[in-house]
């Protein structure tokens, strides 16, 4: 057994040292930094001061409450509207399904910065937009469809759906078909169908399309800073510009801890909702044999 | 019959949503490639006349072309490099059982939750202290930690599938463990081996949250150049440009495509 021991031990090695060397340790040195004293790259010490700076100040708490309600729109928003097309896909024959993937993928795997920039072409002064808008005789001069938040959340929904589409696709498709058959013989149309069955049962699937959508969202700083310009801050791209322009690193990385506190928050709370009804459900199954 | 006109509602409600939401997700490329033939000096839409005049000054801009191979070469090196890291991972995840072997699989797949302005920061700090800063190994790092994940997902994946009654089969076929490992276990995970680097190589390709921290100042990558380009000016040159990187993100899908098939991805 030694043999096999020494074997794993060999196989763990690489990616633990990457991801312990590479992700813990400066995760960990950014948690150390974010209680520096001062406002330099390099700096020392030990205060709560940019923690304070941060949460005693009027304008970049809005920034993180601005941040947090883009957040859940855009998780919310692809909620409704990724639903439907994960669980048709869900419920497609393989080859037709095989097709629209490529639709659902392709946006995951292309460069943001191409996404984004399609997007500025799309909505901007000489853009799509105000070209049918102005064909069809709405406006007479062209409008501005950027830098507000309505395009910030456009765009984040856009490049973040597929995630949702493809959480709650892999959740419908556990569900058996044979249910909504069921439900359909026992006369049920199909908004009943959804409501008792379905829409209960793709909770999970529902969830961990929620979290990852919000997570995304809220850590977005390249779409903000394109598309919202100065007019839309997020916590996202106040980082990127204390890190990179101002170059305060010690308020980036309490700025930094706010944000993961807010993701990890997140995550922990599906993670629970999840628990208790997977125990709920547990219990339900030990009860129904016991009985 | 009033359950019946809520079931057409439903019905047809679905079908305009599942129409707009392909053609909104398609959108963004589709007016990139297209403005990027214009024929006149500013970028809007629809495009004025055809030509390729955009492409010629995009292959001879000198900062797009160098940063083009950066890229290139980043997705390559760190494509091998996850996919050597990311394989052993895959294995002992599928074949053993060991203590914390979920608090591992938590870890390996955390790149992709962890937020990259985080992670970046976090990583440009690290690297700053270890004297790498503005350097291609502190660029390959960052990118090999956020294949990573999707090699990981996508093997383990792929070995789930995999029947390991064929090799049992193999063995009692006299057949010795590397001759099984030759002939049955390497061609049968072939596909997903393929597929996840194919990913890894996307991935990296089209990266920006991460790489805009760690290149600044040295080395850029192609996403960090057109970013930095579109801060200062906006015009054609950068249409052609992105369709480049559409036309090898296509190519590369449809390489996935071809081997295994999108379902066996995701």
């Amino acid at each position: 057994m030694a043999g096999s021991r020494t074997k794993l031990a060999l196989l763990l090695a690489p990616p633990l040292l990457l991801l312990v060397t590479f992700m813990l340790l400066p995760l960990l040195g950014l948690f150390r930094s974010s209680f520096f004293v001062g406002s330099g790259p390099i700096a020392s010490g030990f205060s709560f001061e940019q923690y304070a700076k941060f949460l005693l100040d009027e304008y970049y708490l809005g920034v993180l409450a601005e941040t947090i309600g883009i957040g859940l729109s855009s998780a919310v928003l692809s909620v409704l509207i990724g639903y439907p097309v994960g669980y048709s896909l869900a419920r497609l024959p393989a080859e037709k399904r095989r097709r629209r993937l490529i639709l659902v993928i392709l946006p995951m795997t292309l460069s943001l910065v191409v996404v984004v920039f399609g997007w500025l072409v799309a909505l901007g002064r000489n853009g799509l937009l105000n070209s049918i808008l102005m064909g069809l005789g709405v406006i007479d001069s062209p409008g501005r469809f950027l830098f507000n938040r309505a395009a910030v959340l456009l765009v984040l929904v856009q490049q973040y759906l597929p995630f949702m589409i493809l959480s709650v696709m892999s959740g419908v498709a556990q569900i058996d078909p044979v249910l909504e058959q069921a439900a359909a013989n026992l006369r049920a149309d199909r908004f009943t169908t959804f409501r008792r069955v379905i829409l209960p049962l793709s909770i999970p699937g529902i969830l961990s399309g929620f979290t990852l959508v919000f997570i995304l969202s809220v850590s977005a700083f390249i779409t903000p800073k394109l598309i919202g310009g100065s007019r839309v801050q997020m916590i996202g791209s106040l980082i990127y510009e204390q890190v990179l322009t101002v170059l305060n690193w010690p308020f980036s990385a309490a700025m930094s801890f706010v944000l993961l506190t807010l993701t990890l928050g997140l995550t922990a709370l599906a993670n629970t909702l999840l628990a208790v009804r997977f125990t709920a459900d547990q219990g339900k199954k030990h009860a129904s044999r016991r009985a | 019959m009033q359950a019946g006109a809520r079931d057409k509602a439903m019905a047809v409600t679905g079908l305009i949503l599942r129409a707009s939401v392909y053609i909104t997700l398609a959108l963004p490329a589709v007016i990139v490639v297209i403005s990027s033939f214009t024929a006149g000096e500013s970028l809007r839409f629809p495009p004025e006349g055809f030509s390729l005049k955009w492409y010629k000054a995009a292959v001879n801009s000198e900062p797009f072309m160098t940063s083009l191979w950066v890229s290139v070469r980043l997705a390559c090196i760190s494509t091998v490099l996850s996919l050597l890291i990311g394989l052993p991972a895959a294995f002992a995840l599928d074949r053993y059982a060991f203590r914390g072997k979920e608090l591992f699989r938590t870890l390996a797949l955390s790149p992709l939750v962890v937020p990259m302005v985080v992670l970046g920061l976090g990583l440009l700090q690290f690297m700053a202290w270890l004297g790498w800063n503005q350097t291609f190994w502190s660029l390959l790092t960052g990118h090999v930690l956020i294949t990573l994940p999707y090699v990981v997902r996508t093997l383990t994946a792929g070995f789930f599938m995999f029947d390991k009654r064929l090799e049992q089969a193999a063995m009692n076929l006299r057949a010795t463990p590397w001759t099984v490992l030759r002939r049955i276990t390497l061609p049968l995970l072939a596909p997903s081996v393929i597929s996840a680097g194919v990913f890894a190589f996307v991935a990296s390709f089209g990266n920006i949250t991460i790489s805009v921290f760690l290149g600044f100042g040295g080395e850029t990558t192609l996403p960090v150049q057109i970013f930095t380009y579109v801060e200062h000016s906006y015009d054609p040159i950068l249409a052609a440009v992105s369709t480049l990187v559409i036309v090898v993100t296509l190519t590369v899908i449809a390489i996935v495509e071809k081997f295994s098939g999108m379902d066996n991805i995701v």
